[in-house]
């Protein structure tokens, strides 16, 4: 029977001390879960924990660091660099995370110091957020460091040295607000072979982007790009792509060329998880849209799209992948609003919906429409194909829409069990 | 009778039992889809076929004693429910990690032994939650620490981890305190020499005083009987030795014990009065046969400071002024003290 343990209230000195004796481990793991400015100061506690700290195996300096934060920023600036080089000098063993996510650290050259020690140290986890400022150069220590296996890095600019081997063991990547040329971008890809894990967003310095990666199996790009390929990717199974550049389709230009859609699928067998944000499907309906893939994705189970239901070539797109997907069960389709000065393919009615396959769909969330034809079409069209539907929930971009709602109501449904859900916009 | 007794026992039976023997040698039968939930107890069974019986039962680690083994199949038993949800699951374990650091320690440690990942996580993290925002004043009383860091250790400036005000008026006052520790050696190696000057001449006065026929003995007698009365004195004799070294200005704003103005004062013409042992030895005329030279024994060493530290006391401000007179005339005072009984010597003071 457990009962509660509480301690006698005229506790004798001889209690003995239980904490200082746990294993080495379960003490840094203890450690690890305070800040690391407390966990430091657990060396006053006593002689057997004057230096217990300093096998922490994660180092985090980021806003908690300090106390006082209502000092000017200088000031708070030196006692941190104080403070990073008191700790990594006073640390023994080896580190396994090192972070740094500080809004007053900027133009900082001591982060090349940082760097060259942590190199040496065989740091496997690296993070660098500069908040603020001008785009922080990494140092050239840091890429000849073999033993990196996540890299996160944030408004930084990335030059490589020519001496530069790739990151051998490297497993994730995670770039955001970053600048690196066309050809160091590729190279970086294709000389880590272990990468399963790529995330950029808002990058400059390169528009094509060719994914050239064995392992890879989760990507997350978004930034302003011309063109996407991927080669040798056949592992990737979660991908999320928003372009966030609308781009004028030139329509004499294009005319027959090939599919974007087509390319883009090619090399992804087994995604699982989709989303296509912003004006990546307009991307993809660039070209002559099939009317299905010519290899089903039979793995994907998920699917997000930010589509234009004014652009009928979207549309097509979008149902495309629809046919082509035949264990689809979740399915999330975000409005985009129209833009005035950008020609869009004016919308054929119901034409778009011919040969509509069965979609295995449950999970269905509409958003942000407010009860065109071509929306309520599209709706009417998902709940007649869906028979194992359970539930839509559609949120309206205004409230008081009540058309939409009462066409709503009105729609046949395949689906016995199905819940449309209203969902009213606050 | 007997069918119904057994259609009763039947679905216990079906239940599988493994044996398991903690620290203190006790065996217990623990159902084994619970007692799986444990990794090292799952590797017994599967890769050695232990625990099927008494005789093999599987010894556990020996940091699991039997009332952490009954808590931690409680969470087991909870746990490898599957039906639960998370918030079920989250409830369950802030209520587990209710109880005293020690037994939280206890547990942790007998977790760790079996390798039963989550619930490490789990007391490590109530762990931290005990020590996070807490003084080291509370977290050494909270779990018991010993607060064994030597004065030195503990005076090493902190690491200016945060820009505490406080801290740094800490770390003013510990260098402080640690220049005074470092008069306070320097003054210990120069008072072992002085003292046994000092107790001599102090015995002899003493001796001069009560009178020349009593002998040594019968003056250590006169000094017990005030023994008491000085054992108190002897604390503050100490310290009142090593504020002199100081500036003045210094004990203001220090928390060195009890100190009076008074105190001070004395403490400083105390201290003066050892100095002065270069000039005292070789020309005191005193009858020197019932002391010792060497080998006094260090009680009645103490006995002596006692002594010297009252009759400083009983002797009041208007020592400093008469100590000026001993710096400047030197060889003088010796004259002086042998010219005066007690009480004419107190009388020209008075």
């Amino acid at each position: 029977m457990r009962r509660e343990q509480v301690q006698p209230a005229c506790l004798s000195d001889f209690e003995p001390d239980r904490l200082s004796c746990l294993p080495g481990h379960v003490i840094d793991q203890i450690l690890s879960h305070l800040p690391l400015r407390e966990a430091v100061r657990t060396s006053v506690l006593s002689s057997k924990w004057r230096y217990k700290w300093a096998t922490l195996p994660n180092l985090v300096f980021d806003n908690q660091c300090h106390s006082v934060a209502s000092q000017d920023h200088s000031d708070i600036k030196n006692k941190l660099l104080r403070i990073i080089d008191h700790v990594l000098l006073l640390h023994a063993g080896a580190i396994n995370k090192f972070k740094l996510s500080h809004r007053d650290l900027i133009g900082v050259t001591d982060i090349d110091r940082w760097s060259l020690h942590l190199t040496r140290r065989s740091v496997k986890e690296f993070v660098l957020e500069i908040w603020k400022g001008q785009r922080y150069k990494i140092p050239s220590c840091l890429f000849a460091c073999q033993s990196l296996v996540h890299l996160e890095l944030f408004n930084c600019w990335l030059k490589p040295p020519s001496t530069f081997q790739g990151f051998k063991n490297l497993k994730s990547l995670d770039l955001q607000h970053v600048t690196l040329a066309q050809d160091v971008f590729e190279n970086l890809i294709s000389s880590c072979p272990m990468l399963e894990r790529l995330t950029l967003m808002n990058f400059d310095g390169f528009a094509n982007l060719n994914i050239d990666a064995p392992n890879l199996q989760f990507f997350d790009i978004g930034g302003k790009f011309e063109d996407i390929s991927f080669e040798n990717t056949f592992q990737l199974s979660v991908v999320s792509i928003g372009l966030y550049l609308n781009f004028e389709t030139n329509q004499n230009r294009l005319r027959g060329s090939s599919s974007n859609l087509l390319k883009f699928f090619v090399h992804l067998p087994h995604v699982r998880r989709l989303e296509v944000q912003s004006y990546f499907l307009k991307y993809l309906a660039i070209g002559a849209v099939p009317l299905k893939l010519p290899r089903p994705c039979i793995d994907l189970s998920y699917l997000s799209i930010r589509m234009n239901f004014n652009d009928s070539k979207e549309i097509s797109t979008a149902l495309c992948l629809l046919r082509s997907s035949p264990n689809l069960q979740e399915l999330e389709v975000l409005a985009r609003p129209d833009e005035q000065n950008v020609l869009i393919h004016p919308y054929c009615g119901e034409d778009e919906y011919c040969s509509c396959p069965i979609m295995q769909l449950r999970h269905v969330r509409i958003d942000g429409v407010s009860g065109t034809k071509p929306e309520l079409d599209f709706i009417s069209f998902l709940l007649l194909y869906s028979p194992v539907l359970e539930r839509m929930t559609v949120k309206p971009v205004s409230s008081g829409v009540t058309e939409l709602m009462k066409e709503l109501l009105r729609f046949r449904r395949a689906s016995g069990r199905a819940e449309i859900i209203y969902q009213e916009s606050p | 009778m007997s069918e119904i007794d057994m259609a009763v026992i039947k679905p216990e039976m079906m239940k599988s039992y493994i044996w398991l023997q903690t620290s203190d040698g006790s065996i217990q039968q623990v159902e084994q889809e619970i007692a799986m939930f444990c990794p090292l107890i799952c590797q017994e069974i599967i890769t050695k076929g232990m625990g099927s019986s008494k005789n093999s039962a599987i010894s556990l680690p020996q940091q699991v004693t039997p009332s952490t083994l009954s808590l931690i199949l409680d969470y087991c038993r909870f746990h490898q429910v599957p039906g639960r949800s998370n918030k079920e699951r989250k409830s369950h374990d802030e209520k587990f990690v209710r109880m005293g650091t020690n037994r939280l320690c206890e547990l942790v440690s007998a977790a760790d032994s079996l390798q039963l990942r989550p619930l490490v996580d789990l007391i490590s993290r109530a762990l931290a939650r005990k020590i996070e925002g807490r003084t080291p004043e509370e977290i050494r009383e909270i779990f018991h620490l010993p607060d064994d860091l030597t004065e030195e250790e503990k005076l090493e400036p902190l690491k200016n981890i945060t820009d505490d005000p406080r801290i740094r008026l800490l770390n003013r006052l510990y260098a402080k305190k640690r220049k005074e520790l470092k008069e306070r050696e320097r003054l210990k190696n120069v008072e072992i020499e002085e003292e046994r000057v000092d107790e001599r001449s102090v015995d002899d006065l003493l001796t001069f005083i009560n009178g020349n026929d009593r002998d040594a003995k019968a003056v250590k007698t006169s000094k017990s009987k005030k023994k008491n009365r000085k054992k108190k004195d002897q604390q503050k004799n100490s310290s009142l030795k090593d504020n002199t070294a100081l500036d003045k200005k210094e004990l203001n704003g220090h928390d060195t014990g009890d100190q009076s103005s008074d105190g001070n004062i004395i403490g400083e013409t105390s201290n003066l009065l050892y100095e002065e042992d270069g000039t005292f030895s070789p020309k005191i005329d005193f009858d020197d046969g019932d002391l010792d030279d060497d080998g006094i024994e260090p009680a009645i060493r103490e006995k002596i400071d006692r002594e010297v530290a009252d009759f400083a006391r009983r002797i009041n401000s208007d020592w400093t002024e008469r100590m000026q007179d001993f710096l400047t005339s030197g060889r003088e005072r010796t004259s002086t003290f042998s010219a005066t009984n007690g009480n004419g010597y107190l009388r020209r003071h008075a």
